[in-house]
């Protein structure tokens, strides 16, 4: 219930930020301590381990955040469009536009790689996801995406006029498992060892999904759909945005320890964080949204690569590589009198600053860097209404692993009651037979704390600490695991995804941050839908091109 | 004669007869787990070592003077040879012809030193007791030793310790026993001080192999195979051992048997000879598994093939029946022919890459049994499979037992026509595997029975092929799903089938 009482504003106000720095001085403090401790009795478990921590590129960030002092435009460019960020939803934008023929634009990124929190890594072993690592099948009414999906050989034909999937991409099995009561069991959903009584709850849910999954609202659109925007408009279902998801399924008569682990196991996964702070419509929406049907998968199967959706990441770009400008930041936008964008871009690689002159922008940036770009706009968007989960992940690369009880290595591997949503097999899709080598993909939402906390604690960590956090919990899942790690790359995540908070999706401020600005400067990225799904962030590129082309009178026929 | 130096020589006698015996057992447990056959193995090492302590208990007459530090001498040597044997004989293993010498030999040795003990121990103490008192001591504790021996070895130094360190520690006690008695009579010996360092330096090396016994050897201590193992190896990928009874070889992948020369012809003329003898016009042949050259031999019978191409992912696997002379008996040196490339690669990998087409194609992969070997079994491979094909040609698959696992057979058929293949399933029977199944894959509208064969086949016959394409009732074709990537139910079906007979 903390949670409710934070996400309604409290937090907001100054209370709220005493208590964040009574909090962060406590978390940090402790972290920082321990870490002292360490030092003073320096722990050996970890010496045939080698690794360091990485993350996004903050010293880019901080440009932004503490207003360094930059170089003043050195030169002066001109162009059509100019899309700033180039994660999903940027790459989406600049691929639209150029699947319509319109070729007059630029897309910035900061890093020196585009992908956003899609981005991979690879060592000898493997290709590695470093966050959004997979998508289901496409919903089959989602015309663009199937379309996309047909253009890089993710769908190969039809057959009865449903889709058939690319063999290599469908994820292999064996797929999930879940270490229960003792047992690795097939699948994440708790069966082994549950009560009868427990059972009955985790079955009465899906038979409540399932009638979810068709629903539809008084104005004939399914209650949750993907991109969700399209979903229904009836109170009924959107009224579910103003509570919890525990406090929906409290009413709805859901007490089961195992259902309520399964409920908060998947927001943690999909949303970064715990049921009681994701709103009930989220909640549902990850279960009853996705509707889609194959010729040769079952419904909502999983398509996955060695490097997750960096492989999606790699398929946007690759059309549109020649007009994506890299390690640039843009710092500052603005309307001239003309009623064109003077955006000032800085190049961290060169050291040296330019104006670009643009008719429109795309910004495919968060809304925590849009605050310190447009601080001079009003939106009428209250920036502390959004949440930012921070992720941990870890990539494992291990010689081999320790026999267990019951299913063996799956894609995805859970342990039930445990800080981690699991790790995955980074080498799932591999044809080749291994000699036992493989790289786990271990996942960690930051949510004890609440997110600024939590971002905090995370930056003190030392490499030592975080395999402190994480190697209790691979021990428990593979005993005398220690001995089969090599290596292990930390990868961390401030501001992992938007997290779908009570009264985030449906409320105000969603929807004014949605709005374009004098028709000519437009949004896309996910959270303005409020999920981060690869399907958002292409819906959400798509929409701002769209906003593109007809502001171009050029409207496209698709 | 003081009471403490009475107890503690006492106790050497007893720690001394402990020791011996261990050895004892050592030696017949490591010689039944590596050769097989406990009953034969026990009652020669028992046999050989007892006639070994008689040699010492000979030899033990000829020392005649400082027989205290011959004594000690002694001891650290026992310690010394019987602390490490079981660690060489792991190691000498993976050599394995002439396993049975070294064998041997150490058990000689080990007698002999042990057979000295108790003779010149007697010597020692024949000054200190009566005659009659000293026999019924040393007796009495040599065989209370015993019993206890055989009692903890069993029960607590094989479970908790293993072998290889069980070894180490009875070492270690047979040097503190020098070290002790060299202190006890420092007065009465020469050259202490050297006596002692060698004895400190033995319990320091013994410790060394004690801690690092793990590391020494990993060998699984629970091997049951009822032949001798004339080779052994691990290789990256697999353990890979050759066993011999009679003379009769059997190879073994990770305990599952491949083949046995005495019948293997049955197996590989199935394989091969019904599918390559209806192609007269076959010059290019691709193996894909089957890495000890016997398809491969099959398959050079022919003079109409110009090339074989053979990929099995293991190069310790072709390597030795590339270089192993029983072998290259068995496989008629098929792998060194001018007209085979040994490709070592994984075979799926290989074969997406593949530009090459083959008229002639074997795909002979171990039993789908686990999710690894499976996916070399799904519609995705074989449809790269069916795009390696020329015109014409004919594939065949191994596809396991119709017999004992009908509903994996007949997946393989299934997911085989699935990506628009004909088929041409049939068995045979292979005594030591039992009923066995192939199954022919071709784009040919008709497949032509042969009506005659190469000369030289053991099994195959015009008649015999009749019979090997008829399915009797309980082999019968079943329903099944597709094999595929995303759910390969081939390795659950098998899992199913196989657990049943195992």
């Amino acid at each position: 219930m903390s949670g409710r009482r934070f996400y309604n504003g409290g937090f907001v106000k100054g209370i709220g930020r005493r208590s964040f720095l009574l909090k962060a001085g406590l978390v940090t403090g402790g972290i920082f301590l321990s870490g002292c401790l360490r030092k003073i009795k320096p722990n050996t478990t970890y010496k045939n381990i080698s690794g360091s921590i990485k993350g996004p590129n903050a010293k880019a960030g901080h440009i932004l955040r503490d207003k360094l002092p930059l170089p003043a435009p050195a030169t002066t460019r001109k162009v059509k469009t100019l899309i700033v960020g180039g994660g999903i939803s940027g790459l989406s934008a600049a691929w639209h536009l150029q699947k319509q023929g319109y070729n007059d634009f630029e897309l910035l990124e900061l890093e020196n790689h585009t992908g956003g929190n899609a981005h991979y890594g690879s060592n000898s072993t493997s290709a590695y996801p470093l966050g959004a690592h997979y998508v289901t099948i496409a919903n089959n009414e989602d015309t663009p995406l199937i379309n996309f999906y047909r253009e890089c050989g993710i769908i190969t034909g039809f057959e009865n006029g449903l889709p058939v999937y690319n063999e290599y991409y469908l994820c292999f099995d064996p797929e999930e498992r879940l270490l229960i009561n003792g047992q690795w069991q097939e699948g994440l959903v708790p069966d082994f060892g549950l009560p009868a009584a427990d059972k009955a709850q985790v079955k009465k849910f899906f038979v409540l999904i399932e009638e979810l999954k068709k629903a539809k609202g008084n104005d004939g659109k399914h209650a949750f759909d993907i991109p969700l925007d399209n979903s229904s408009a009836d109170e009924k279902y959107r009224s579910l945005d103003k509570i919890s998801f525990a406090e929906y399924l409290k009413q709805q008569g859901f007490h089961s320890a195992y259902l309520l682990w399964y409920l908060n196991y998947c927001c943690k996964d999909d949303y970064g964080q715990q049921i009681q702070k994701v709103s009930a419509w989220a909640g549902l929406h990850y279960f009853a949204s996705r509707r889609g049907k194959a010729a040769n998968a079952e419904p909502n199967a999983v398509l996955t690569w060695p490097e997750g959706n960096g492989w999606l990441t790699k398929q946007l770009a690759a059309s549109v590589a020649p007009r994506i400008i890299k390690n640039n930041i843009c710092y500052s936008l603005s309307h001239q009198s003309d009623g064109k964008l003077a955006v000032q871009v800085y190049d961290i690689a060169k050291g040296t600053s330019a104006t670009i002159i643009a008719d429109n922008v795309i910004m495919a940036t968060p809304q925590f860097v849009n605050k310190k770009i447009l601080k001079d706009v009003n939106r009428g968007v209250n920036y502390d209404a959004m949440h930012y989960s921070p992720w941990f992940i870890a990539n494992i690369t291990v010689k081999g692993l320790p026999q267990s009880k019951g299913a063996g290595l799956c894609w995805d591997n859970v342990a039930y009651n445990t800080p981690s949503v699991g790790y995955v097999n980074a080498g799932q899709q591999a044809i080749s037979m291994t000699n036992g080598k493989r790289v786990l993909t271990w996942y960690l939402p930051l949510c004890d704390h609440e997110p600024r906390v939590a971002r905090l604690a995370a930056y003190t960590r030392t490499y030592e600490q975080w395999l402190d956090m994480m190697m209790p919990e691979l021990e428990f899942m593979h005993p005398g695991i220690s001995d089969f790690i090599e290596h292990v790359e930390c990868w961390i995540w401030g501001h992992g995804m938007i997290s779908p908070a009570v009264n985030y999706i449906w409320g105000a401020d969603r929807q004014a941050a949605k709005q374009p600005i004098n028709n000519n400067l437009f949004f896309a990225h996910t959270d303005l839908s409020g999920i981060s799904i690869f399907e958002e962030a292409f819906h959400q590129g798509l929409r701002a091109a769209e906003q593109v082309l007809a502001y171009n009178g050029k409207h496209a026929n698709a | 004669m003081n009471k403490k130096l009475h107890a503690l020589l006492l106790l050497s006698v007893f720690v001394v007869a402990t020791c011996g015996l261990i050895y004892e057992l050592i030696a017949g447990t490591l010689a039944s787990y590596l050769l097989g056959d406990s009953v034969t193995q026990f009652s020669t090492i028992i046999g050989a070592y007892l006639f070994s302590m008689g040699i010492g208990s000979w030899i033990s007459k000829y020392f005649d003077k400082n027989i205290i530090s011959w004594f000690i001498q002694l001891e650290l040597l026992v310690g010394l040879v019987g602390g490490t044997s079981s660690t060489i004989l792991f190691l000498v293993f993976e050599s394995a012809a002439s396993f049975r010498i070294i064998l041997y030999s150490l058990v000689g040795l080990t007698g002999i030193l042990v057979g000295l003990e108790i003779p010149l121990l007697m010597r020692i103490l024949k000054d200190r007791y009566e005659f009659k008192d000293l026999v019924s001591n040393i007796f009495t504790f040599d065989y209370i030793g015993a019993l206890l021996a055989s009692i903890i070895f069993p029960l607590l130094l094989i479970p908790y310790l293993g072998l290889v360190k069980t070894s180490y520690m009875v070492g270690m006690l047979n040097v503190a026993v020098a070290l002790i008695v060299c202190f006890n009579f420092r007065k009465e010996i020469k050259a202490v001080a050297y006596l002692q360092t060698s004895g400190i330096i033995c319990i320091l090396l013994l410790l060394a192999g004690f801690v690092y016994a793990n590391a020494i050897t990993n060998f699984s201590e629970s091997l049951t195979y009822n032949e001798t193992i004339i080779y052994s190896k691990s290789t990256p990928y697999q353990r890979i051992i050759l066993t011999k009874k009679g003379k009769v070889l059997r190879l073994f992948l990770n305990g599952n048997l491949q083949f046995s020369s005495d019948d293997e012809y049955r197996y590989h003329e199935a394989l091969v000879h019904p599918g390559l003898q209806a192609l007269p016009n076959a010059q290019n042949v691709l193996v894909m598994g089957g890495g000890d050259g016997l398809a491969v031999r099959e398959i050079l019978k022919y003079p109409n093939i110009k090339s074989v191409t053979l990929v099995d992912l293991d190069k310790g696997m072709t390597g030795l029946f590339k270089s192993n002379p029983a072998l290259l008996a068995l496989n008629k040196n098929s792998l060194l022919s001018p007209k085979v490339k040994v490709v070592n690669a994984d075979a799926f990998s290989w074969l997406r890459a593949d530009k090459q087409k083959f008229d002639f194609m074997v795909i002979d992969f171990p039993d789908p049994s686990n999710y690894s070997v499976g996916k070399l079994y799904t519609n995705s491979f074989y449809k790269l499979a069916k795009g390696a094909l020329a015109p014409g040609g004919i594939m065949v698959v191994q596809s396991t037992s119709p017999y004992v696992a009908p509903k994996s057979f007949w997946t393989v058929d299934t997911t085989l026509r699935s990506v628009g293949l004909r088929t041409i399933p049939y068995h045979n029977n292979v005594p030591s595997f039992g009923e066995w199944g192939y199954i022919m894959a071709t784009e040919n509208p008709s497949y032509k029975k042969p009506d005659h064969f190469v000369p030289e086949l053991r099994f195959i016959t015009k008649e015999s092929l009749d019979l090997m394409f008829y399915f009797p009732k309980d082999m019968a074709k079943v329903k099944t799903d597709v094999n595929k990537l995303n759910n390969q139910v081939l390795v659950k079906y098998f899992e199913d089938e196989w657990s049943t007979v195992l």
